[in-house]
């Protein structure tokens, strides 16, 4: 059986790791992108996710570098993302290590750039990152390059139109979570998940093993954690324990040499 | 020396890396006489099939492919999409002929909801526990990372060796004489991919 996916998102801004609280503010330094890497594979997480958070406002693609040594040092999947706008860049993230890219502003800018990306990589490659925010009006829409260009866009309708474009995965990122550690947005998450015939990652927001739980069930494939796990003691094997004893599928083994 | 068919479509970093790891001599090629010289060859693969064979017949790669898979018999593996061109025939984006090596063809996913495709993350594989290619490997503990949205349909049940569960049996490896293929990674399947790769770097032919 297909297991549940646990994934710890990494943001990358001037090649170390930090996290901040809705994307703009207190950011906080998180330690070296390629030793946590192999922290996390030690863990046997399921999968890692590098966002550089600095290339689309710098108008530059994801760093390479970072990418080429982390899979000389992990051998598990990961996805990277920021700043993506051209096949050559994505050719270039996949032939560094990367398994899949992250795609988010520039779909937005261009949702042909998705039909082009899957057809020539193939749509498991594509992962679309949503990241949203609940305006004053009470409605949630996308909001684009990095939290800072508002659009009208419903983020269900635009997960749909997406998975037509050909999208692999779909992320789904509640800017106004992120950070706080208060739990993921479960009423999209559920909504998206029974509506997408393409996996949904759930983002932003876990803060507690429970938060964790609600987000699998209600119908996300994986959830990516942050926060929770560089500020709070919840390693990613309490996570999996925790998940295993309710009755989520998730992997039972401890994966890797290091 | 391992060679890793460099035809643009593949992750080879990522698959050089491991056999690295493996402590392996390896190289990324797409020279014919560096793949006749090699003792065994990786075909990796990710993207479209349809795009993956343009590419192989575009740097003439098919014949000497063709030439060591069935007449010399090296031994070979497919990893993923190159796994899929081991296939007579695929339905992706349009009907394509594939290499041809393995009585098979290559199909959609065809699962009910609340099953996504692709078929993304890790699963667990079926497999006969006396099998040289698993050897270490606990069949409690088999998880492996699959990520695709195209299947393998063996028309030799002889050749089909290991299966994952996805709203019904899926092919994981198969295998006919110096042939061996995955349709996950293990170069990305943590421990487990890297001891079934070493189980194939020490088998035999």
């Amino acid at each position: 059986m297909l297991k549940k996916r646990i994934v710890p998102k990494f943001l990358i801004r001037n090649g170390r790791l930090v996290k901040g609280v809705r994307f703009h503010n207190n950011f906080r330094e998180a330690g070296n992108p390629v030793s946590t890497a192999k922290v996390y594979d030690a863990y046997g997480v399921d999968e890692l996710l590098f966002v550089d958070i600095d290339a689309t406002p710098q108008g530059r693609p994801a760093t390479g570098s970072i990418i080429e040594r982390v899979a000389e040092e992990v051998f598990m999947p990961f996805t990277v993302g920021g700043g993506i706008t051209t096949l050559e860049q994505i050719a270039a993230l996949l032939a560094s290590g990367a398994d899949k890219v992250c795609i988010n502003s520039a779909a937005v800018a261009d949702p042909g750039f998705i039909t082009q990306a899957a057809s020539r990589f193939g749509d498991q490659c594509i992962v679309v990152g949503i990241d949203y925010q609940r305006r004053d009006d009470g409605r949630q829409r996308v909001v684009s390059r990095c939290g800072t260009h508002p659009t009208d866009l419903d983020p269900l309708d635009w997960a749909l139109r997406m998975q037509d474009a050909h999208a692999g995965e779909i992320m789904l990122c509640s800017i106004d979570r992120d950070g706080t550690m208060d739990g993921y947005d479960l009423d999209l998450i559920a909504s998206a998940a029974q509506r997408l015939e393409v996996p949904l990652i759930a983002s932003s927001g876990a803060g507690s093993l429970q938060h964790c739980r609600d987000a699998l069930d209600a119908g996300a494939s994986a959830i990516t954690i942050s926060s929770m796990f560089l500020f709070s003691d919840h390693s990613p094997i309490k996570v999996r324990t925790y998940l295993a004893s309710n009755g989520v599928q998730v992997r039972s083994q401890r994966g890797s040499h290091s | 020396m391992i060679a890793i068919v460099d035809y643009g479509m593949g992750n080879v970093r990522s698959l050089r890396n491991a056999f690295e790891y493996l402590e392996e001599d390896v190289a990324v090629t797409s020279d014919p006489g560096e793949l006749e010289a090699a003792d065994r060859v990786v075909l990796p693969g990710v993207g479209a099939f349809g795009d993956a064979m343009v590419a192989i017949r575009e740097r003439r790669l098919e014949a000497v492919l063709t030439r060591l898979a069935l007449n010399v018999q090296k031994p070979m593996l497919g990893i993923c999409l190159g796994m899929q061109l081991f296939a007579r025939t695929s339905s992706e984006h349009g009907k394509h002929s594939g290499l041809g090596w393995i009585d098979a063809d290559i199909r959609r996913l065809d699962v009910a909801r609340p099953l996504k495709v692709p078929h993304v993350g890790w699963n667990e594989l079926h497999f006969a526990a006396d099998d040289w290619l698993f050897q270490g490997i606990r069949p409690e503990e088999a998880n492996f990372y699959f990520v695709h949205s195209f299947h393998m349909a063996c028309h030799h049940a002889a050749d089909l060796i290991a299966t994952t569960d996805y709203g019904g049996p899926v092919t994981a490896v198969v295998r006919s004489g110096n042939l061996v293929a995955t349709q996950f990674h293990p170069e990305k399947s943590q421990d487990n991919g890297l001891k079934l790769l070493e189980n194939w770097v020490q088998h035999a032919f």
